[in-house]
């Protein structure tokens, strides 16, 4: 049995530094989801910085900003994960060697890393460009990652599920809405919890609990999806 | 041209191929048709009746039936569209079939359609690699993937003359061909699904491929080879015409 689990390890581990590899040697995801972000954040803190808005109503605000461009940049940037295999026909190649559920870990493995690198360029800017002080920075740092947990999770899934269509875009966008809404939710209301030092009655257990059974959906979804 | 297996003076019978379509009688050539339902291989068999796959409106193949034993060749050939292709997917379990059964044993174990992936050694026209890393490292990625230390099947690769420190992206389309036969054979399959497979060889690529597919039957294994006008093989046990 620990045999098993560790060759499937291997397996995953092995897609995890592939994707990295290739990823490396394009920069495509990397300078997607830095361009993104970076634009955004400028935007934002340009209107919404410490001369846009009053004070309190920034707080208020800004939360749900930083999210939306930590989305929208995941958007950019993490569905290409399988788009790119169907379109450089490697998926037939994939398909043949792969175990379904080692793929779709060690894709999640490197959307996660890509998220979490993307919080940890794009929060630190984010909160220095629009002078937002957080009360409870230990709290915010669970939440992003938690909900970088989830995205990353939800954007793998439907990456998988979109990769085969014709009008990968507007498919993505239909998908991730009701999968990322409750997410976003959660996540906004504890990042706003973290900025005035109050959670309220939301926890990030909550988050957790949301993300354990978005992974388990996507293990169980996942050979269905990627197989005949 | 193919080597025939030595040393099998008395030869089981072939698994038969045909094509049963609109009733009309089969197409097989060579090779000799059923007398062999009951038969079942120690290593490996491969068989498949009445299959049947439609792309929306479009009916690809209408009950196709055949099959390969061990050391046996069986020749897919038909005009383009015929449905080839789509029945060496079937086969091996990348499209699962609309109708019909494809049984695949081997030590008389059955395996479904995702253990089939993953023992079957495919190449076919659409196979490819990744443009972003060498033919090393893209054979190096399939075979921790198939759970393989990293330099097995270095012998084959050496043979086929890969250059294995040059970028896939980089490869003519006859390397290519020769990369997805070293990709094929890297995990030593029992049955190999081939696809045009000598297509954009050279002569020197084709007469090595060729010696690989006479050593595969050798050794037991089996094959089934696709492709739209008659290959000069010997050893075939069986010819499946799916012309229209």
């Amino acid at each position: 049995m620990w045999r098993d689990a560790s060759t499937w390890a291997a397996e995953a581990a092995a897609v995890f530094a592939k994707e990295w590899r290739c990823e490396f040697r394009t920069l495509y995801a990397l300078n997607t989801l830095a361009l993104f972000a970076f634009t955004t954040l400028v935007v934002v803190s340009f209107s919404l910085g410490p001369l846009g808005v009053e004070r309190s109503a920034g707080s208020a605000v800004l939360p749900v900003l930083l999210w939306i461009i930590l989305l929208f940049s995941v958007a950019a940037g993490l569905p290409r994960t399988f788009v790119q295999e169907e379109e450089s026909q490697t998926a037939m190649a994939l398909r043949l060697s792969a175990t379904p559920s080692a793929l779709f870990c060690g894709k999640l493995l490197y959307n996660l890393t890509l998220v979490l690198a993307l919080e940890v360029l794009v929060t630190p800017a984010y909160l220095i460009m629009t002078s937002l002080r957080v009360a409870s920075p230990g709290l915010l740092v669970a939440v992003l990652a938690a909900g970088g947990f989830g995205l990353a999770t939800g954007s793998t899934l439907v990456a998988a599920i979109i990769a085969q269509a014709r009008s990968k875009g507007t498919l993505f966008s239909v998908l991730s809405f009701p999968i990322f809404l409750p997410l976003l939710i959660l996540a906004v209301e504890l990042t706003r919890g973290a900025v005035f030092g109050d959670p309220g009655g939301v926890a990030v257990p909550v988050l957790l609990l949301y993300d354990a059974s978005l992974t388990v959906a996507g293990l169980m979804l996942f050979p269905l999806v990627w197989n005949p | 041209m193919l080597t025939p297996p030595r040393g099998r003076g008395s030869r089981r019978p072939p698994l038969a191929g045909r094509h049963r379509k609109d009733g009309s009688p089969p197409t097989l050539q060579g090779g000799a048709a059923g007398g062999h339902c009951g038969y079942i291989s120690p290593v490996l068999q491969l068989r498949f009746e009445n299959v049947r796959r439609r792309f929306g409106r479009l009916s690809v193949l209408q009950g196709v039936t055949g099959g390969v034993g061990p050391g046996e060749l069986l020749a897919v050939t038909g005009p383009n569209g015929s449905g080839k292709s789509t029945l060496l997917r079937c086969l091996s379990g990348l499209l699962a079939p609309d109708g019909g059964t494809i049984e695949y044993r081997e030590n008389g174990h059955p395996l479904d359609a995702a253990a089939r992936r993953r023992r079957v050694g495919v190449v076919a026209p659409d196979l490819a690699f990744y443009g972003e890393m060498t033919v090393g490292e893209n054979l190096e990625f399939f075979a921790r993937l198939r759970r393989m230390p990293p330099d097995r099947g270095l012998a084959v690769l050496d043979r086929l003359q890969l250059p294995l420190d040059r970028m896939a992206s980089a490869l003519s389309s006859g390397m290519r061909q020769r990369l997805r036969w070293g990709w094929a054979l890297l995990h030593s399959p029992r049955l190999l699904l081939l696809d045009e497979p000598f297509q954009n060889f050279d002569a020197a690529g084709e007469r090595i491929a060729r010696e690989l597919l006479a050593e595969h039957l050798a050794g037991g294994g089996a094959a089934v080879v696709a492709n739209p006008s008659t290959l000069e093989l010997d050893d075939v046990a069986g010819r499946l015409d799916l012309g229209r």
